[in-house]
């Protein structure tokens, strides 16, 4: 008799859980009555497994600003109850690399830039929009805001406001400040992000022996 | 129909009650792996393992075959290659830049060939598979052919090259090679395999068609008398240019890429040899959804291709629900063409 059953699309995979046992957690939509859910989920059935799964749940709200759907320690969902997909994808990864002996706590939405070599912040505008504030001045620091703020849209699949290129806000048009400080620290290197989702993809590829790096 | 009776009379392109969800290669991924705990690499080394989780192809995506060996380095391991065995999300290799064999009097079959643990971790894990399942689905074993075992042997440059600088050397090394090839599938065979995927990887990308004439359409010719199994040849990559001669091997059926058209492919096969495969990989099983799946398993049937499934051994985090996907189409395209096939 089969084991699995049919519990939503999956939409982002951690192969090997860094904190337990190497397991597999995988995140799956699903539409709720309220807008979609997602899904924490691993096949594994270790002894554990399920805290395991509970406590990237309890990561994802803390971290990400998501809410537990009630009666169910496993499933989450942006209280705006948009899907805010890819930006769910991300908090996932985050609540998964997180480290189980460190409290969770959400992330500052000022932060240090290297590259401007300057505290960066982002502040609430209300209505979902936000814009970067930064100590630097100058066309050097602007153009480092303007980048990071792209970065900020790319990963949460934001908007541009029309009449500015300093604003920008969540189609929902509601504060998500926990997952803006989440995404803040990898718009600083979104390159660096992509690659690293290019690597998790071409991973587990069999190649024929003639493709294969040698 | 059982599954078994399904595959073995698609093999022979006799008729079935509906088309065959058939893997000649691994349908393994990170969660079924978690699901009955037989990770990677152990899975590739251990038999109880190994048969675990070719088991699930059948018990939790609903193939009609169970194909236990997942990758293409069995029996380099056991002829004494180096090995990389990875880790449980990615796939073990041979360290081709470290080749064990220069000449052609380098080929010898070491005296443990069968027995090696990486060997017999296949036959052992076939003799369980056709004791629980042998009634139900069918068995299917892989041996590799001449022309793979020279990449991993010899390294992919050294042998490409020696095939350019003296044909006649080459030939006589794949004709060597062709003994473990042999004795592999006919252990697999003993142990209880209905029909043995045999992948040679005369690319489309490296080797011409005329070249897999030359070198190859002789020797499979040979293989398909020597081993009393209907034989799958696996080739990656785009094959039209050499199908027609694929279709004269005698080989029961041609494991093909999703490169090649299915429509072409029937073509040019012309009922010579039954196809199966053909469902792309990187593009529609790991990356998009059941909904693109099932379009390309349309494609197969509408084409009347002979048995549906992966082109290849799947990415290991591919997810169920697309896997899933493919046995549920083909019965919905039957259902809603109930016309027997």
């Amino acid at each position: 008799m089969s084991l699995t059953t049919d519990i939503g699309r999956r939409i982002e995979l951690v192969s090997m859980d860094a904190h337990f046992h190497e397991i597999s957690i995988a995140l799956y939509r699903q539409e709720g009555t309220n807008g979609p859910e997602y899904l924490i989920h691993t096949y594994s059935q270790l002894d554990g497994a399920g805290k395991r799964v509970e406590f990237v749940a309890r990561a994802m709200v803390a971290l990400g600003g998501m809410e537990a759907v009630a009666g169910d320690t496993r499933r989450v969902r942006f209280p705006c109850g948009n899907p805010h997909q890819f930006a769910c994808r991300r908090i996932f990864l985050e609540a998964c690399k997180w480290d189980p002996a460190v409290g969770l706590e959400s992330r500052p939405l000022t932060i240090f830039d290297k590259k401007s070599d300057g505290d960066l912040s982002v502040v609430s505008l209300g209505d979902g929009a936000y814009r970067i504030t930064g100590d630097a001045e100058g066309d050097k620091a602007a153009k480092r805001r303007s980048a990071i703020g792209a970065g900020l849209v790319k990963l949460g699949e934001m908007e541009w406001a029309e009449e500015t290129e300093e604003r920008f806000s969540f189609p929902c048009r509601q504060a998500h400040d926990k997952l803006v400080g989440l995404l803040l620290i990898r718009a600083l290197n979104v390159r660096g992000v992509e690659r690293e989702q290019q690597m998790a993809a071409a991973r587990g590829q069999l190649l024929a022996p003639s493709a294969q790096k040698q | 129909m059982t599954g078994r009776e399904r595959v073995l009379a698609a093999f022979r392109r006799e008729p079935v009650d509906r088309t065959p969800v058939c893997n000649p290669t691994s349908v393994a991924t990170v969660e079924l792996m978690d699901l009955v705990d037989a990770p990677f690499p152990e899975a590739n080394r251990d038999p109880e393992m190994m048969a675990r989780l070719a088991a699930t192809g059948y018990t939790e995506l609903g193939f009609d075959t169970i194909m236990p060996v997942f990758t293409i380095i069995q029996e380099s391991s056991a002829l004494g290659c180096k090995m990389q065995w990875e880790q449980k999300d990615n796939w073990p290799t041979v360290r081709m830049r470290e080749p064990i064999w220069v000449e052609p009097e380098d080929v010898k079959l070491p005296p443990d060939f069968l027995t090696h643990k990486d060997t017999r971790c296949v036959t052992d894990a076939i003799k369980i598979l056709k004791k629980q399942y042998g009634d139900e689905v069918a068995i299917i074993g892989k041996t590799m052919g001449p022309w793979t075992l020279g990449y991993h042997c010899f390294g992919v440059e050294p042998f490409l090259l020696m095939s350019l600088d003296n044909p006649g050397k080459t030939k006589l090394c794949l004709d060597r090679m062709k003994e473990a090839t042999i004795e592999y599938g006919m252990a697999q065979i003993e142990a209880g395999a209905d029909a043995l995927t045999l992948p040679d990887h005369a690319t489309g990308d490296l080797v011409s068609g005329e070249y897999y004439k030359e070198f190859l359409l002789d020797l499979h010719i040979e293989l398909v008398e020597k081993l009393p199994v209907p034989l799958i040849l696996h080739i990656c990559g785009r094959t039209l240019d050499r199908m027609d001669y694929i279709a004269q091997s005698g080989m029961a059926a041609f494991h093909y890429d999703s490169k090649n058209p299915p429509s072409e492919a029937m073509e040019v096969v012309d009922n010579r040899i039954a196809l199966v495969g053909n469902i792309n990989n990187p593009e529609t099983l790991f990356s998009k959804g059941p909904e693109e799946v099932r379009q390309e398993v349309y494609q197969n049937l509408d084409a009347k291709v002979n048995l549906v499934g992966p082109e290849c051994a799947i990415p290991l985090q591919t997810s169920i629900e697309n896997l899933k996907e493919i046995p549920k189409a083909v019965k919905d395209w039957h259902r809603d063409h109930s016309t027997p096939n």
